[in-house]
């Protein structure tokens, strides 16, 4: 190593780390609003996610993969997945994905594992990240782990979350 | 991003903040047990969670954890003379037992009972390993004391260093749970850190610098598993365990020692960094014990004999090292692991302000560390639910890494080797 003595300098981090610096750093946004798009992959997912978009979010979109039936991914191209805003209008994956920053996929059980996948490769196409969000409230140790299991292949990033509560203060963080 | 508010929340620690009561429901790290060597040894200040303490040793060994100045005229007790079971202020010859029950006022007859009036605030302290342990709350909500398996295993196996870090404690902490800086800040210290090289594991790290996160619960934390790729479509798994409100172990290396932190609030802009080694099951080496000695691995050096304040600290630039940079050798031109995060920690400034930063999905381990931490001080403050992390269960961790096939979840093929097993190896790759 090197000598253990240096003169401070205006731009030396003995000044610079200092509170009273603190309050000279730059006040100026460092960040654009992201283009969040939020998939509830379920109902009760959808059930969990609804409790919170009437908040005030950074343009995040929040939709849910409708239907009754179970999405066979190789039968599903994109704006063929049923999807449902808030309002309960179809929305067309293509149109939501394209332009998004980041995917974010709630599952509370592993039955829609083919619109994760469906959803999942439009992002891949796009290159946009996926973090999964396994709310795990009220599920047995197996059941949870058939959700991680079924998000895993999609997911860069996989929480695995014990209450709802998360949900918001993710996309808070996030600024979604 | 962070409400302001929030943000207030967790990085408050002083008397009647939520986060500093919930860290008062803990018995927490003080001082190394080296800083009280024998009785009526010199008494040492101690400042944590805001409040200036002083300890000392008395003549039959008990520790004592106590208010810094006397109650007569405020003088400090640092000044004072330790002898004779207790500790005499200078000034006018007031003394205080271990328990900071005053039991001389010489001023005073005798008879008046005069002394028996006054007592310093005062905090038990016990010695578990190398560390000596306070409980700054009240005696009704006092856990069992701590299980740590770091403070447990024989002293030949163990090896623990304390830092004072020039920054909040959440920072400090959060950098201790964000396994993706590891591929860069830390690159160029896996390939030379005798306390790290030559694990399989670590081409693994320098080969993949996109892990994959998967971030589970347990009763007491978190588990924070980092993904990898590994030969034939395998993957290799690094698990940091997390313990509310403020433990963190290190994924091992090979059979290097398992080495993990606490990061305990001195006061809101300044915190103890305590950092631990040691091998479930043989002794340190000689070679390894003087690495660690010597600032290596997690360790540090410091400024002078006797002072915890690193010798790569802000006053010199942590010795940045521009050329060392160019070659390789550092990422960052700071030497050691340990500098290299208390480094860039500081530079965020005493208390950062998060409501300018921008995390990102990988961050999700730190998102949900402040989730719950805030969730239990809020739970305390409104209910006065016990925080989790104080029961020895919740102690029993271990980090671990392993190969594992790709369809295997962590939190399920690893549960028995992120568990204490007495006797029994660590996991590791």
């Amino acid at each position: 190593m090197l000598e253990t003595t240096r003169p401070t300098l205006l731009s030396s981090c003995a000044k610079a780390a200092t509170a009273a610096e603190a309050r000279f750093r730059v006040d100026y946004p460092n960040s654009r609003a992201r283009a969040s798009r939020i998939f509830a992959l379920d109902a009760g997912a959808a059930e969990a996610m609804y409790a919170i978009t009437e908040d005030p979010w950074n343009g995040a979109h929040f939709l849910t993969v409708g239907g009754t039936g179970v999405v066979d991914p190789d039968a599903t191209s994109a704006d063929d997945l049923p999807l449902i805003g808030p309002d309960g209008a179809a929305i067309r994956l293509s149109q939501e994905i394209d332009g998004a920053d980041v995917v974010i996929l709630l599952a509370s059980t592993d039955r829609q594992i083919g619109a994760a996948e469906v959803i999942a490769r439009e992002a891949y196409m796009r290159k946009i990240m996926i973090a999964g969000l396994a709310l795990s409230n009220g599920l047995s140790g197996s059941a949870t782990d058939r959700v991680v299991a079924a998000l895993r292949p999609f997911a860069s990033v996989l929480v695995v979350a014990s209450d709802n509560d998360f949900i918001p203060a993710m996309l808070t963080a996030l600024r979604a | 991003m962070l409400r302001k508010e929030v943000n207030e929340l967790l990085t408050q620690t002083d008397v009647g903040t939520p986060m500093g009561e919930m860290f008062r429901q803990y018995w927490i790290p003080a001082l190394l047990a080296s800083e009280l060597p024998e009785d009526d040894c010199p008494p040492v200040r101690v400042k944590l969670l805001g409040e200036r303490l002083i300890a000392f040793r008395d003549s039959k060994g008990r520790y004592g954890l106590m208010d810094e100045f006397c109650a007569h005229r405020g003088v400090s007790l640092w000044f004072g003379r330790n002898e004779e079971d207790g500790l005499r202020c200078p000034y006018h010859g007031w003394k205080y037992d271990y328990t900071g029950q005053c039991i001389e006022v010489p001023s005073e007859p005798e008879e008046s009972g005069f002394c028996a009036k006054i007592k310093l605030k005062g905090y038990p302290l016990i010695k578990i390993g190398d560390v000596l342990w306070t409980h700054m709350g009240e005696k009704e909500s006092r856990p069992p004391e701590p299980t740590w398996e770091f403070a447990t295993v024989p002293p030949e196996q163990t090896f623990t260093s304390k830092r004072w870090q020039e920054s909040n404690w959440l920072q400090a902490m959060e950098g201790g749970i964000d396994s993706s800086h590891v591929s860069f800040l830390h690159s160029g210290s896996l390939k030379t850190d005798p306390l790290f090289r030559g694990a399989k594991g670590n081409k693994y790290n320098q080969a993949d610098k996109k892990p994959v996160f998967e971030v589970t619960e347990h009763d007491g934390g978190l588990y924070i598993g980092a993904r990898r790729m590994a030969e034939e479509g395998h993957y290799y798994w690094r698990i940091t365990p997390w313990v509310m409100p403020s433990f963190t172990m290190v994924p091992p290396r090979g059979d290097h020692p398992m080495h993990g932190h606490f990061w305990i609030p001195i006061d809101d802009e300044n915190c103890w960094a305590w950092s631990f080694d040691y091998h479930p099951v043989r002794a340190l080496t000689p070679e390894e014990r003087q690495a660690m000695i010597d600032g290596y691995g997690v360790h540090n050096q410091y400024e002078a004999p006797g002072s915890f304040r690193p010798r790569q600290n802000k006053d010199n630039d942590y010795l940045m090292d521009r050329e060392a940079q160019k070659r390789g050798e550092t990422y960052s031109g700071v030497w050691g692991i340990a500098m290299q995060d208390a480094s860039l920690q500081e530079s965020m400034g005493p208390i950062v302000d998060r409501t300018k930063e921008n995390l990102v999905s990988t961050d999700n381990g730190i998102i949900m560390a402040r989730h719950r931490l805030r969730k239990a001080a809020v739970a305390l403050r409104d209910k006065g639910t016990p925080p989790p992390g104080r029961s020895p269960e919740h102690q029993m961790v271990r980090s671990a890494a392993r190969v594992l096939p790709p369809d295997e979840p962590f939190a399920e093929a690893m549960k028995e080797d992120l568990k204490v097993r007495p006797g029994e190896k660590q996991t590791s790759v």
